[in-house]
C-alpha cells in the first residue's frame, strides 16, 4: 500500500482573541493579551479575574440551540474548517471520520443542574444530555454527515494533540481518507475552582517563561482541521495548507499534576514526533511551547527544549496569553497558528513576557517577525504527564512518514471487575447477579494489591484501572509500552463531589486532590505510574464504543512500533446522581441494570506472548446511518470480515431498550448474507449498563472464542450514532 | 500562640486521609514530604485547604507555604505567627 501521507486542507478557530483563521492570526501577530475579565458565571471567591472567555452571543450566533456550550464552540469551528476545505461529504460514504480532543464536555451546563439541585432541591437533568465529552463529535458528525470512524480524546490539555496524533493514525492506516479533527472546550466552574485549588492560576493573567510568571489563566475555545490524505486532496484539487508530517506522545509516568522536573516525558514526544517525520532537530525553525505560565511547566518545557536541541533552541513562544488555556482545545487552536505561521513565514509571539528566568535560562520570540519557515512543532503537555507533540510542514517538503505495518493481534492477559465487586453495595439500585467470566474481583478483596498512597488518594474508579491492568500484564521496565484506557463518563464521583463541595460552600475549602482525579485519563495515568509505562497515554470517550476506541489506539501504537506492549481497556462507575437521573428518565428497570466496572487487555505482536488467549484479527469504527438500516449495517461487516469465520455474533443487547431491535435485526440480516444462522450472544444481563460495557463484552468474546474454538464476532452501537465490530479468534 | 502539635498531627491525619498512622507515630521533626511520610505537592495543597478552614490563613502561593510544610514544628510555628489574633 501506498503511503498515505495527511495534509491539512481547511482550518476553523473560535477563541476570545477572534473568530475565524483570519480574525485570531491577526490577534497573534499583534501579540495582545486577549483576556478579559471573567463574566460567564459568578465567583464568589475569586472574583472577576481575568481570562479568555468568549462572548455569549458570539456563540449562540448560528450554532445548534440543543448542545452543550462545548459543543456550539466546536460545531462553529467544524462550520468554518469545512467551509475552508470547500469539501463536500456527499458522495464520501464512510471515509469521513472524526476525532476531537475534549476534556470539560457539558460540564458547563450540567454544573447549573447540580447547583440547581444542591442550592434549590430542584431535579432538573435537562442541561445534563450533552454532558459526555464525546457529544461534540456526535453533534458534528450527525450535523455534517459524516459516517467513518468517530471518537473524543480527553487527556486534559493534550487532548486535541492526542486527537489529531489520532486522526491522522487512521489516514496513514487507510481507515478514512478525510478526517475532522482538532479539539473544543468550554470555561467551567469545575476547572475553574480546580485549577484555582492547585494554586496555578496567575490573577494578572498568565506570562509565559516570565521571570516573574505566576500561573496559568483560564480560556476556552475551539479549533478544527480538515485532515486527508495527500492523494484524496490532490485528487479533488484542494489547496493544500500544510502536511502533518509528525506527531508524538509519551507518559511521564511521574505525577498526577506535576510536569517530570527534568521534562523527560516531554523530551520523549518531541523525539518520537521527530522520529516519526524523519527529521533531525536541526530542522525544528519554530516551537510554539506548551507555556502555561506556570511555574513547574515552563521550567520542565525548557530543559526538553535544551535536552533535544542542545544550544540551538529554535524560536518558541507561547500563545497561551492570548487565548487564555483552553485546555483540551489548546493544542488544535495552536496548530492553528504552526500552519498559519508556515503560510505567512512569521514567528508568532510571546505576550507577557519581559524578563528572563534564569531558572529557564531561555528567551521566546517576544515581536512578530519574519523568519523562513519550512518545518514548526506544536508541543501541549497535560496532567498525568500526559504529552502530545505535532510537527507541521510546508506542502512543498518531501514526506518521510513512517507509514503503519501489518501485525498479528494478541491478547497476553485480562483483567476484569465487574458486577458483584463489594463496593456495589453501595449503590441502591437493584444490580445484576453476574460475575466475570475470566476474572472477576473486587476492589476491596484486591485492595491489598495496592500502595498505601494509591488506598488513600484515588477513588474507586483509578484503583479498578489499576487493579485490573496488574492482572492483565505483569510491568516490566525493559518493554516499551503504550496505554489507552477510555471511560465514557469519567471519574463521576470525584466530579460530582468536587462541584457539590464548591457550589454548596461557595468556593471555600476546595478539594485539590478530587480535581486531578476528576479528569477523564486519570485511570490511564495512574496505571502508568503503576506499570512505570512511559508509552502513548491515552484516554478515549466514545459513549458505548469507547473501549473499541481505546483497541483501535492501543493496535495502532503496536503497527507503528511505537509500543513493544499496549495496555487497552475502559472504565466506568456509577455515582449518585447518574443513577437518579437515569431513575428519572426511566432508564432502569428489571432487565435493564445500571453497571460499572473496569477491563483492561494486554496486546503485543504474536511474537511476544508466549501463551496467547486469543487474537484480535480485525476491528473497524464507523458512525451507523439515521434512520438505523441493518441491512446497511451487515453489508459495512461483512465487507469488512470473513463471515466464514465468524461462529458467534456477540452484542449489547439486553440493554438500553432503543438498541435492542437494532442488534436482532443486525443479527438476522447478517445471518442472511452469511447464508447460514449465526449463534447471536448478549452480555449485558451479566454486567448491567455502562458505557464500558462492551469491555466487558470483549472478556465475555475472549472466553468464547477459546471454549468453543471459533471467531467471536463483538458488535456494539451507541446510542449517539457510533459503532464497531471487532472479530476475536482463537 | 502555641499550637498543640499533637493536635495538628490528627488534623493531618484526618485531611490527608492518612492509614495505619497515630499522632504518636509522627516525630515533631521529621520530614513530611518526600521521605517522611511520603507526601506529595497535592498533598501540601490539603494542608493549605487545612490552614484556611482550621486556622484562618490564606496562602495563595504555595511557596509561600513551603518553609513551613518542612515538618510538624515548623508547620506549628508557622501557624502560631500567622494566625489572626
Amino acid at each position: 500500500m501506498p503511503a498515505r501521507f495527511p495534509v491539512i486542507t481547511g482550518l476553523g478557530i473560535v477563541s476570545a482573541a477572534g473568530f475565524g483563521t483570519e480574525e485570531v492570526w491577526r490577534a497573534v501577530a499583534a501579540g495582545a493579551s486577549g483576556l478579559k475579565p471573567l463574566t460567564l458565571f459568578q465567583s464568589p471567591r475569586y472574583g472577576q479575574i481575568v481570562t479568555g472567555e468568549i462572548q455569549r452571543d458570539l456563540i449562540d450566533a448560528g450554532a445548534p440551540t440543543r448542545s452543550s456550550r462545548s459543543d456550539k464552540l466546536g460545531w462553529l469551528a467544524a462550520r468554518e474548517a469545512i467551509a475552508d476545505a470547500k469539501i463536500n461529504f456527499q458522495n464520501c460514504g464512510d471515509r469521513v471520520g472524526i476525532i476531537l480532543g475534549t476534556s470539560v464536555g457539558g460540564s458547563y451546563d450540567s454544573e447549573r443542574f447540580l447547583a440547581a439541585l444542591i442550592k434549590q432541591g430542584k431535579m432538573r437533568p435537562r442541561p445534563t444530555r450533552f454532558h459526555e465529552c464525546s457529544s461534540t463529535v456526535d453533534l458534528i458528525a450527525d450535523s455534517f454527515g459524516l459516517f467513518g470512524p468517530s471518537m473524543a480524546i480527553a487527556t486534559a490539555c493534550s487532548s486535541s494533540a492526542l486527537a489529531i496524533a489520532q486522526a491522522a493514525e487512521m489516514i496513514m492506516s487507510g481507515e478514512a481518507d478525510v478526517m475532522l479533527t482538532g479539539g473544543a472546550d468550554s470555561m467551567s466552574r469545575m476547572t475553574w475552582g480546580g485549577f484555582h485549588s492547585l494554586l496555578l492560576v496567575d490573577s494578572a493573567g498568565c506570562r509565559p517563561f516570565d521571570a516573574t510568571r505566576g500561573g496559568m489563566s483560564h480560556g476556552e475555545g475551539a479549533a478544527i482541521l480538515v485532515l486527508e490524505s495527500e492523494e484524496n486532496a490532490r485528487r479533488r484539487g484542494a489547496k493544500i495548507l500544510a502536511r502533518l508530517s509528525g506527531w508524538g506522545m509519551s507518559c511521564d509516568a511521574y505525577h498526577a499534576t506535576a510536569p517530570h522536573p527534568q521534562g523527560a516525558g516531554a523530551t520523549a514526544a518531541i523525539q518520537s514526533a521527530l522520529r516519526r517525520a524523519g527529521l533531525e532537530p536541526a530542522a525544528i525553525d519554530y516551537v510554539n511551547a506548551h507555556g502555561t505560565g506556570t511555574r513547574d511547566n515552563d521550567v520542565a518545557e525548557a530543559i526538553a527544549l535544551k535536552t533535544v536541541f542542545h544550544n540551538r533552541v529554535p524560536p518558541f513562544s507561547s500563545t497561551k496569553r492570548i487565548f487564555g488555556h483552553a485546555l483540551a482545545a489548546s493544542g488544535a487552536m495552536e496548530a492553528v497558528v504552526c500552519v498559519e505561521a508556515l503560510r505567512h513565514q512569521q514567528l508568532p509571539p510571546n505576550p507577557g513576557f519581559s524578563k528572563c528566568d534564569p531558572a529557564i535560562g531561555l528567551e521566546p520570540v517576544t515581536e512578530m517577525r519574519h523568519a523562513p519557515l519550512t518545518h514548526v512543532m506544536s508541543n501541549s503537555f497535560g496532567f498525568g504527564g500526559n504529552n502530545g507533540v505535532l510537527i507541521f510542514s510546508k506542502p512543498e517538503t518531501t514526506p518521510r512518514t513512517r507509514a503503519p505495518k501489518k501485525i498479528q493481534v494478541t491478547i497476553g492477559g485480562i483483567g476484569v471487575i465487574g458486577p458483584g465487586a463489594v463496593t456495589m453495595k453501595e449503590i441502591t439500585a437493584p444490580l445484576p447477579p453476574g460475575k466475570g467470566p475470566v476474572h472477576s474481583c473486587g476492589v476491596l478483596k484486591d485492595a491489598a494489591m495496592l500502595t498505601p498512597n494509591q488506598r488513600r488518594r484515588l477513588s474507586r474508579l483509578q484503583q479498578m484501572a489499576i487493579i485490573t491492568a496488574r492482572h492483565s500484564h505483569t510491568p516490566d521496565p525493559a518493554q516499551r509500552v503504550a496505554i489507552a484506557i477510555g471511560t465514557g463518563l469519567g471519574c463521576l464521583e470525584d466530579a460530582g463531589t468536587f462541584i457539590e463541595n464548591l457550589v454548596a460552600k461557595d468556593e471555600r475549602e476546595p478539594m485539590p486532590t478530587r480535581f486531578p482525579n476528576s479528569v477523564h485519563n486519570s485511570p490511564a495515568g495512574q496505571v502508568a505510574i503503576d506499570q512505570v509505562a512511559h508509552g502513548m497515554n491515552s484516554a478515549p470517550t466514545a459513549g458505548e464504543t469507547t473501549f473499541e476506541s481505546a483497541l483501535w489506539q492501543g493496535i495502532c501504537q503496536l503497527a507503528t512500533d511505537e509500543a513493544d506492549h499496549a495496555l487497552v481497556g475502559a472504565a466506568d462507575e456509577m455515582d449518585k446522581y447518574l443513577l437518579s437521573i437515569g431513575q428519572r428518565w426511566g432508564a432502569w428497570n428489571e432487565t435493564i441494570m445500571p453497571g460499572e466496572g473496569a477491563v483492561v487487555v494486554s496486546l503485543a505482536g504474536a511474537e511476544k506472548i508466549a501463551s496467547p488467549l486469543a487474537r484480535v484479527t480485525m476491528l473497524k469504527l464507523g458512525r451507523y446511518r439515521k434512520p438505523f438500516d441493518a441491512q446497511i449495517e451487515a453489508e459495512w461487516i461483512a465487507a469488512a470480515v470473513d463471515l466464514t469465520k465468524v461462529e458467534v455474533l456477540l452484542s449489547g443487547a439486553k440493554g438500553f431498550r432503543q438498541l435492542e431491535p437494532r442488534y436482532q435485526a443486525v443479527a438476522a440480516a447478517l445471518s442472511k448474507l452469511a447464508g447460514r444462522t449465526l449463534e447471536h450472544q448478549t452480555y449485558k444481563q451479566l454486567c448491567g449498563e455502562f458505557h464500558s460495557a462492551s469491555a466487558f463484552g470483549f472478556s465475555v468474546a475472549v472466553s468464547l472464542a477459546h471454549e468453543k474454538n471459533c471467531g467471536v464476532l463483538l458488535y456494539t452501537l451507541s446510542q449517539r450514532g457510533a459503532k464497531a465490530a471487532c472479530l476475536i479468534e482463537p | 500562640m502555641q499550637i498543640s502539635t499533637h493536635d495538628l498531627k490528627a488534623k493531618i491525619i484526618e485531611s490527608l486521609k492518612l492509614q495505619d498512622i497515630t499522632p504518636e507515630q509522627i516525630d515533631d521533626d521529621a520530614p513530611l514530604f518526600g521521605t517522611g511520610l511520603g507526601l506529595d505537592s497535592i498533598d501540601a495543597l490539603e494542608l493549605v485547604v487545612l490552614l484556611e478552614k482550621d486556622y484562618g490563613i490564606v496562602i495563595k502561593d504555595i511557596e509561600e507555604g513551603r518553609p513551613a510544610f518542612r515538618s510538624v514544628k515548623t508547620l506549628a510555628e508557622f501557624i502560631a505567627a500567622k494566625r489572626p489574633q
